[in-house]
């Protein structure tokens, strides 16, 4: 399989990517990125604010109508084949397939990368057993749970060992437990096997706790990037929740608003 | 990457069709054995005691081609088309877009799941009727292949243009019931168009399916109502054409990628 990455490149280089959809709306404002390999990248924005549509051009889920984005040196469109070699993706939307079983969504995922069987067969019981779904791996996904379901998702990610993993909200209405227990997993993921990772979420303090980068997205446009101190001091607020809130133009709302503490 | 390795992704693709279609075997296969089954039983034993010979040939074994060819376009076109939807619906095939499997590879896979399943059930209807029926003729078995070659090609990429397009169930449905099965019927399964008035028999030459059943029935029978080179010519460059089409979609992402 061709998923070998050059180490000083960035894992994921975007130069004023733009996307404007058939109906007018313009979700990507030429954006630039430059995320670094082997880091925790968190793309923190309120909803509509371009992070999946980001991450759709990433994919080739949407066309980009500008710029350039390049995944370890390979542009996401020209070089398309070798770019998606590299990333592995864990939509927001959970897109099993109805006919398969578990263990069939990885194998035939492994397949669609050009992976052989006995290596497929190897990683499979690897990623059953990380994902405590070795029990359930003849069973066909549309009869598990929603919190498996999302196990499934995220063990297809990881099946064809990407170098970049791309998580959009991965987490969204999962129970605490299984969250943690996720995020854990992906940590290791990320220290051990040298994963890059982008995250998208609406969970901001993990996003502060698990993440060494940040940037905060908003109109189809970066607005600011940097780790979470950089942030917090930049903006001379306590916590990344109230950056957020501050730059998404919605300061009124914090924490302390809630109770009352603030008056 | 290994030449092994690049035709890995378009296996994969064509596996999951046919995984696809053989786990609800009774459905996709069984369902429309028994439905051709039907048909050459009711029409060929009801009609088959008043109409004896038609183009001199018995009323039965005339109407085997056109069965044969019809079973064949129905699979390709209901398996390309409800699969590819399917997997829109449920934006599983999200999972195949965003891999580094091919636009060609992807639509060469999905063309080939129906013609495959259209194989199967085609041909345990014609082994079923060589059973059946005495004597059937088989004048000019390259041909015959050849025919359902191009056929298939043809309702392969329909199937597939139709699935790309179709935004509901009943898009599918609207192509198959009201427009497909009416022109396979009208386009002479059942009858001779030479035995036509006039003003029929000139709109049924308008009948694209009617070419192709003719096609298939000269190949079995040694005789047809149309010039059978200019007809697989046709059948052949609407079926290419229709690949074209559909190439040209898959590289623009139409309705697939947004």
């Amino acid at each position: 399989m061709n998923n070998t990455a050059t180490s000083d490149l960035p894992a994921l280089r975007v130069v004023n990517l733009e996307k404007t959809y058939a109906t007018g709306t313009k979700a990507l404002n030429g954006i630039s990125l430059n995320i670094p390999q082997g880091s925790f990248f968190g793309l923190l924005g309120p909803n509509g604010a371009g992070k999946s549509t980001l991450i759709h051009c990433i994919m080739g889920l949407a066309m980009p109508t500008g710029g350039t984005a390049e995944v370890m040196g390979h542009d996401v469109v020209k070089d398309y084949r070798a770019a998606r070699q590299l990333i592995g993706l864990a939509p927001q939307e959970v897109n099993l397939d109805w006919f398969l079983s578990v263990e069939d969504t990885l194998d035939y995922h492994g397949g669609y990368y050009g992976m052989r069987k006995a290596e497929r067969k190897e990683r499979i019981d690897e990623l059953l057993e990380a994902f405590s779904l070795t029990e359930k791996r003849k069973i066909n996904t549309r009869f598990l749970s929603g919190g498996m379901k999302r196990r499934v998702v995220l063990a297809r990610a990881l099946m064809h060992r990407p170098k970049m993993l791309i998580l959009d909200e991965p987490t969204a209405g999962v129970d605490v437990e299984l969250r943690l227990e996720l995020w854990k997993y992906m940590s290791r993921v990320n220290k051990e096997d040298k994963t890059t990772i982008l995250l998208t979420t609406h969970y901001i303090e993990e996003a502060e706790q698990l993440c060494d980068h940040l940037a905060l997205i908003n109109g189809g446009e970066i607005i600011k990037t940097g780790t979470g101190a950089e942030l917090k001091k930049h903006y001379n607020k306590k916590t990344l929740e109230d950056v957020y809130l501050e730059l998404v133009g919605r300061g009124e709302l914090t924490r302390s608003s809630l109770t009352g503490a603030d008056k | 990457m290994t030449r092994v390795e690049s035709l890995l992704p378009f296996w994969t693709v064509l596996r999951r069709e046919l995984t696809r279609f053989w786990g609800i075997k009774r459905q996709t296969i069984l369902g429309p054995v028994l439905e051709t089954y039907l048909y050459i039983s009711v029409f060929g034993a009801a009609l088959g005691s008043r109409i004896s010979h038609l183009d001199g040939y018995r009323y039965i074994v005339f109407i085997i081609p056109g069965l044969l060819m019809m079973s064949f376009a129905i699979n390709i076109f209901s398996n390309n088309s409800s699969s590819l939807f399917q997997q829109k619906m449920q934006h599983s095939i999200d999972d195949q877009l965003a891999s580094p499997v091919s636009n060609t590879q992807l639509l060469l896979a999905y063309g080939m799941g129906g013609f495959i399943r259209a194989l199967i059930v085609t041909g345990i209807t014609y082994l079923t009727a060589l059973i059946l029926v005495d004597g059937l003729p088989m004048a000019h078995p390259f041909l015959f292949i050849l025919s359902f070659i191009l056929i298939g090609l043809f309702f392969a990429m329909l199937g597939v243009l139709v699935g790309l397009r179709a935004e509901k169930f009943d898009d599918i449905s609207l192509y198959q019931t009201f427009i497909l099965q009416p022109l396979i019927f009208l386009g002479g399964v059942f009858y001779s168009t030479s035995l036509l008035p006039p003003f029929f028999k000139t709109l049924s030459q308008l009948n694209p399916i009617h070419y192709m059943i003719n096609t298939v029935r000269y190949s079995m029978l040694g005789k047809a109502d149309v010039n059978v080179a200019v007809s697989l010519s046709v059948i052949g460059a609407f079926g290419f054409g229709l690949f074209i089409l559909n190439y040209i979609l898959f590289q623009r992402g139409y309705k697939l990628r947004s």
